[in-house]
């Protein structure tokens, strides 16, 4: 399931490295290294997924992102910028953007971040139906009752949205961060394990009494949701 | 063209419109003074006439004629004409010709005195006599004209002089302004020299020039003040960031000797700990200079503040119980709108609140309170730890002013330093109490005095 991604870095050391990394994942990636030949290219429309550095030569990355939000090219793009404050980040999103992510960030999170991207541009495509399921767990989120082998779980509202974020994303891998910018819109870095400890409680609620763990920890990386 | 001359010539052309407008209005006032200076004359003695004929009749009339003449003056017409236009007495070789018939009252005409050829202009007045004669009585006009004549070429002469002191002037007032724009140019040079300490002299007369000095002054003071900032920043970060970078350096030494593979997966974990440490600590360092720097103003909005207080109570209260103590939110009553930056005050409670639960201590309790108070809102986060002595609460606030060097491990000597940041950032305080015992931390925000302009 390989994807075309376009990657608009000027730092070569960097995008060398993605390129690597998304191509051994079975992306195939096209390069630019200044912001107007990454429109340019951005363009055409025939990508699955952009990845955008925010500063850039000629034109810079926001300016980009506008351009092609404007002429209504609607390929989602993961922002990447070393401009980490709060007020930046909402910027960045603000502007068009699917995701925002801070340099320096590791390949597992970059990776984690286009996964997703490029799961939710498939679900766009083809709406699936409403009930989700993973393996023997069934989640109806319009009733938001989430049941395993018929057996009914009782879960607090904020976990319930967990859940639904991994089962949306079933297989693949989920970071701490994602899971506080989408399941509780923070986007700061919080300094305690506030997230382990909820998803710890989640996995209590959702494997105790079963055998078969649903919810793994992905060392180095995050979570991930799979039977 | 150098800008001495160019104030100099433009000084002159000022001078010079200046006084033409003057003495298009000082000629326009003569000339109309003397027309209204001659019609009282004209229209006077034609008074004079007719008091003497309704007086006297006829034969003192002819006698009054007589009598004007005799002063002689050249200016004077005066005749009695009979219904046929002859002339009965008098200086005027012919009636008056007028535009249009001959009537009573004053208006002007065209006279000829006896022995004269040459009509002149004249203003008269025409009074018919009971027996169809004509009485007429003038001036030609011209009086005062020779004045008039002698008053425009001094006026020009003036004029004259005027456009030159004009110029003068300009040279003079251009000098002046360029010695005192040197002066500040003077100053502002040796700054670019990277003197920063200079400022430019007041002259003590609070003209424009002195405002401008002022102002550059302000300016540099306010550069200086940054910059000494800046600095201190840089410092502080270098010496704060020494010891953690130095632990990964160790750390990553270990890993690398090590050649056990479980031991160098520990040791590698622990790098990378270390690591997300050091940037942690670098991206709240960032924050803060730019809650300070205000850029962040233009990112507010109404939020409740209650709500997100709930939340976030709601996000820490398992993180408390792990560290066993209970985290209890006061809501309060009704919405509490603030005009704000909704995820850097979810940034400064979260900071509030995991400062409390780190230091809480077992079997503790941490209270959450959102209330109203007089256009303020209070976020107090309150916790039954040690707390801070008085004394050292200030210290507390301030940038890497951590009270106890385990702290800076987790880069947590920062947490109060980017809430009172962010406080500062919403026009509204940090207040760092006794709870007996503990620590009550206290966020004052107004509820939106920017929110007009912002």
């Amino acid at each position: 399931m390989g994807r075309k991604i376009l990657l608009v870095e000027d730092d070569r050391e960097t995008a060398a490295y993605l390129a690597k990394g998304l191509g051994q994942e079975g992306h195939s990636v096209e390069r630019a290294t200044n912001g107007q030949d990454g429109l340019f290219q951005a363009t055409d429309g025939t990508f699955d997924l952009i990845i955008l550095d925010r500063m850039l030569p000629v034109l810079d990355g926001i300016s980009v992102l506008k351009a092609l939000r404007a002429a209504k090219v609607e390929t989602p793009v993961l922002v990447l910028s070393a401009l980490a404050s709060v007020g930046d980040r909402i910027e960045g999103l603000e502007s068009g953007s699917d995701d925002y992510l801070v340099k320096p960030f590791s390949f597992a999170e970059l990776l984690a971040r286009v996964n997703a991207l490029l799961r939710r541009r498939e679900a766009r495509l083809d709406p699936a139906d409403h009930r989700i399921s993973v393996g023997d767990l069934e989640i109806d989120p319009l009733s938001r009752i989430v049941r395993r082998s018929g057996k009914k779980l009782e879960l607090k509202p904020r976990e319930y949205l967990l859940l639904e974020y991994f089962a949306r994303n079933e297989g693949r891998v989920v970071t701490r961060t994602m899971l506080l910018e989408q399941v509780w819109d923070y986007h700061f870095d919080p300094g305690t394990n506030v997230i382990d400890v909820h998803v710890s409680r989640l996995r209590r609620k959702l494997e105790d009494g079963f055998d078969k763990p649903l919810l793994h920890t992905v060392r180095g990386a995050g979570y991930m949701l799979a039977a | 063209m150098p800008t001495t001359i160019r104030i100099a010539l433009l000084a002159g052309v000022l001078a010079l419109l200046s006084n033409l407008v003057v003495l298009g209005f000082i000629q326009w006032r003569t000339h109309d003074e003397a027309v209204s200076a001659q019609r009282r004359q004209v229209v006077e003695q034609g008074a004079v006439l007719a008091d003497i004929y309704r007086t006297g009749g006829m034969r003192a009339l002819g006698d009054g004629v007589e009598d004007t003449l005799a002063y002689g003056d050249p200016q004077t017409a005066v005749g009695i004409f009979n219904a046929s236009g002859r002339e009965i007495t008098g200086n005027l070789a012919a009636m008056p010709r007028t535009k249009g018939p001959i009537r009573t009252g004053y208006q002007s005409a065209l006279i000829r005195f006896q022995q004269q050829t040459a009509p002149r202009e004249a203003a008269i007045v025409a009074m018919r006599l009971p027996r169809g004669e004509w009485l007429i009585s003038g001036r030609t006009v011209g009086y005062g004209l020779a004045l008039r004549d002698t008053l425009e070429r001094s006026l020009l002469i003036a004029l004259l002089g005027a456009v030159l002191l004009g110029l003068a002037g300009g040279v003079i007032i251009a000098q002046y302004v360029g010695r005192r724009v040197g002066r500040i140019v003077a100053v502002t040079d040796r700054i670019s020299a990277t003197d920063l300490t200079r400022r430019i002299p007041l002259s003590g007369s609070s003209d424009a020039f002195d405002r401008l000095s002022r102002q550059i002054n302000e300016m540099l003071d306010r550069i200086s003040a940054l910059m000494e900032e800046l600095r201190m920043v840089t410092d502080s970060i270098a010496h704060d960031l020494r010891s953690p970078v130095s632990r990964l350096q160790s750390a990553a030494h270990a890993a690398a000797e090590t050649s056990d593979a479980t031991e160098r997966d520990q040791q590698l974990t622990s790098v990378v700990r270390q690591a997300d440490s050091l940037m942690r600590i670098l991206t709240t360092v960032l924050e803060i200079s730019r809650s300070e720097a205000l850029t962040s103003r233009s990112q507010f909005a109404w939020f409740d503040v209650g709500e997100l207080g709930a939340e976030l109570s709601e996000m820490y209260e398992p993180v408390a119980e792990e560290a066993g103590t209970i985290l209890k939110f006061d809501r309060p009553g009704s919405p509490a709108e603030l005009f704000g930056h909704r995820q850097l005050i979810a940034q400064a409670i979260s900071n509030l609140i995991e400062n409390a639960v780190r230091y809480a201590g077992q079997g503790g309790e941490i209270l959450v309170r959102v209330g109203r108070h007089s256009g303020q809102l209070e976020i107090a986060v309150a916790d039954h730890g040690p707390g801070i002595p008085a004394e050292r609460r200030e210290e507390a606030l301030r940038r890497f002013g951590r009270l106890d060097s385990s702290r800076s491990e987790e880069g947590a000597g920062l947490g109060l330093a980017l809430a009172t940041a962010i406080a500062h950032l919403h026009d509204g305080k940090l207040r760092l109490d006794d709870n007996r015992p503990g620590l009550l931390a206290t966020l004052d925000l107004p509820i939106s005095r920017r929110s007009a302009g912002a």
